[in-house]
């Protein structure tokens, strides 16, 4: 079973509608997240400005944030490891760890779009 | 006093700002302590003052008070609780996650919902069994302006449910989803408040109809989410005996008699009190001990045959003189509910309009009767009211349509849901804000602000603001003007601190005046407002309370204000354009 975990920036909230401008990005994002789990995909989101703690207690993400500071976030992490920085990842993505998730062939759906792997363009 | 017998374990006292709720919630307090009872005495006002009451520094901490045995005190300062809350989140990972991202947390947390949240989770740990609130038998509450009040009291039915239905996994709790582990305390919480035997909610008012609907209106918010135990407290009621003889007395008693017999609806069934008006100001503990005695002056003055005291002050015009000066700009009436901004800011509105300048008279005060004040227009005067309700509506449906539109009916729901976090009314009513202070570079904008408290959390969503825009900009190196730029810069905008003369208002009025300079605002005249000093008065009572004024008239004058101006007591309610001429013309 794949798990994710999102590392957002500091967020009043996770769909941002809480900031002065609201953040279509993020709006996408909780959809597409609350539609995965639907679909039975484990996601696990982690906001900045509530639970700092788990930024500093995972290796990957705080060298991230060592390395390039907030800009670095969203981090999103598949199986623990660093799978998108910097941007969040889009249903496709989702999509693709749901058919991993269930079917257990990780290779099965990689490279399908551009934005996949940790290289994002 | 009905409201006094068999007091359940909790007491809440609300109301518009300015009708005396400290005062009652002290005398209260009192009154119950000198009948044995154990009590803890709570603030929850932004610009608390029960601290100032007694005489002694409370802060946020149960405290007690020395001068009466089995009192204690608590001051909620939400800006302190939001403090306590940054630095529980925040401490842990100081020096393990880097400097900036650390800093980056804070700066989210400044905003006005974790202020309000963490005050509201401080508030609920009182009304939970708990070794906290163990050992008193009364726990008596001097809540916030209602605006304020409603939605804090609101808030634990909102949130319980929400985290019950667990939707969208409570995203937009915001500082609150860190608490979610209390769920069953919030719960605990709305039980206590919608318990007859355990809350009683005492509602505030004068003699006038602005206070008494206001009281209505929060009778049905309140009854609606089950605090159904209310009483009525009729404050500074004008004694029959003292009108004879004097003509501003005796409008003053007619005018409130008038509208005592016409009470609004819901309103008459409810257990009523009335407290007279006292000579003296309700100020340290023997004047409180006074305030719930049945008997009239009970203290009596040692002057009160002296005769009233007669000098010039500048007027409200003189002061509209050297604010039309600029042809435009801003122009914001700020201070406690209840000391008569929405009417000073129609006067210096109608001022200006009558003056020939484009004005737009606008209000955020969620307890505005702004429109009622204003009958009858006036050429080159627009009138506009940001109703926090009303704009949150139009925020929502607005994000909703635009950012919501490609969204499944599941991803509406999640925003929705979110839309929903009291963060959102914020949001919306400082957009509405800042719309209108847009327009005071080409005329004039005068607005009547809400109460202290949400005026600061107002003032303080705009600082966020400017902060987003400076860290967005700061990098393009181009020109750009924020909303705060703009509250800072006295060409653009006038504060005028509006007071009554007596030693609480005017003390309130001078924190305000800290707060604003702290913020980089510095207010730019005082409004004393109802001043019977500037009137004529024969009445021994009214007489006596002239007399008080005096010594609060002059500190403003001396100590605070940069310029001020005295609006009289008037006969008749300043209500439509020539009354409203009157009040910032002419005294008497």
């Amino acid at each position: 079973m794949k798990k994710i975990q999102v590392f957002d920036p500091a967020l009043c909230c996770s769909s941002g509608v809480c900031g002065t401008e609201v953040d279509q990005t993020l709006v996408d994002f909780s959809a597409d997240v609350d539609w995965a789990r639907q679909q039975g995909l484990p996601i696990e989101r982690f906001n900045l400005a509530q639970q700092p703690m788990a930024f500093a207690e995972n290796a990957a993400v705080n060298a991230l944030l060592e390395r390039s500071g907030e800009s670095a976030l969203p981090v999103t992490l598949v199986d623990g490891e660093v799978a998108f920085a910097g941007r969040y990842p889009k249903r496709a993505d989702l999509t693709r760890w749901l058919g991993e998730a269930t079917q257990a062939t990780p290779d099965q759906a990689a490279k399908t779009s551009c934005c996949s792997g940790a290289a994002c363009c | 006093m009905k409201f006094l017998d068999l007091a359940p374990r909790f007491v809440f006292f609300t109301g518009k700002g300015g009708v005396g709720k400290t005062s009652i919630a002290c005398a209260t307090a009192i009154h119950l302590a000198e009948a044995g009872k154990r009590v803890l005495l709570v603030s929850t006002d932004p610009a608390s003052n029960v601290g100032q009451v007694f005489g002694i520094t409370i802060g946020n901490q149960i405290t007690a008070v020395n001068d009466v045995p089995n009192l204690s005190a608590l001051e909620i300062d939400p800006q302190a609780a939001a403090q306590a809350y940054r630095d529980r989140i925040v401490g842990p990972v100081r020096g393990i996650l880097p400097d900036s991202v650390v800093k980056g947390i804070e700066e989210q947390l400044s905003g006005a919902c974790t202020t309000e949240i963490a005050a509201f989770d401080e508030f609920t740990a009182l009304l939970i069994d708990g070794v906290w609130t163990q050992d008193f038998d009364h726990i008596v509450f001097d809540t916030a302006p209602t605006g304020h009040t409603i939605r804090m009291l609101q808030l634990p039915g909102a949130w319980s449910g929400f985290l019950e239905d667990g939707k969208g996994d409570a995203s937009c709790l915001g500082p609150l989803a860190g608490l979610e582990k209390q769920r069953a305390q919030y719960k605990a919480a709305v039980d206590a408040l919608a318990n007859p035997q355990k809350t009683r909610l005492v509602l505030v008012a004068r003699a006038q109809a602005a206070t008494l609907n206001e009281a209505a209106r929060t009778h049905g918010e309140l009854a609606g989410i089950g605090l159904s135990k209310q009483y009525l407290v009729i404050n500074g009621v004008f004694p029959e005996v003292e009108a004879a003889g004097d003509p501003l007395a005796q409008a003053i008693y007619q005018r409130e008699q008038e509208v005592l017999a016409h009470l609004p609806g819901v309103l008459r069934n409810l257990p009523t009190d009335h407290i007279e008006l006292k000579p003296f100001n309700l100020f340290g503990l023997a004047a409180l001990k006074q305030l719930l005695t049945t008997q009239s002056n009970t203290i009596e003055a040692p002057d009160r045959s002296a005769d009233a005291p007669k000098f010039n002050a500048p007027s409200l015009s003189s002061l509209v003189d050297d604010i039309a000066i600029e042809g435009h700009g801003l122009v914001m009436l700020m201070g406690k509910g209840g000391v008569g901004k929405t009417t000073l800011a129609a006067a210096v509105a109608v001022e200006l309009a009558t003056r020939g300048h484009e004005v737009h008279l606008t209000t955020s005060d969620p307890a505005a009767h702004l429109m009622e004040t204003l009958h009858g227009t006036l050429d080159h005067l627009t009138v506009s009211r940001i109703d926090p309700h009303e704009v949150t509506e139009a925020y929502r449906a607005q994000v909703l349509a635009t950012k919501g539109a490609k969204l499944d009916s599941a991803g509406r729901a999640v925003l929705e849901e979110d839309l929903r976090s009291p963060c959102t009314e914020e949001i919306a009513v400082f957009q509405a804000f800042s719309r209108v202070i847009r327009e005071a570079g080409k005329k004039f904008v005068v607005m009547d602000t809400a109460p202290t408290g949400h005026t600061l959390l107002l003032l303080d969503a705009t600082g966020a603001y400017h902060r987003d825009i400076v860290r967005q900009m700061g990098s393009t190196g181009r020109h750009f003007t924020t909303p705060m730029m703009q509250l800072q810069d006295p060409k653009q905008t006038k504060v005028l601190i509006v007071t009554l003369a007596e030693t609480t208002p005017v003390l309130e009025a001078a924190n305000l005046q800290a707060d604003l300079r702290r913020a980089g605002i510095e207010p730019w005249a005082w409004v004393i407002n109802n001043s019977v000093a500037a009137a004529n008065v024969s009445s021994p009572l009214l007489k006596q309370r002239a007399q008080n004024e005096l010594r609060e008239i002059e500190a403003v004058a001396t100590r605070h204000a940069k310029r001020y101006a005295l609006v009289p007591l008037l006969r008749d309610e300043p209500v439509g354009v020539t009354r409203l001429t009157q009040l910032a013309g002419t005294l008497g």
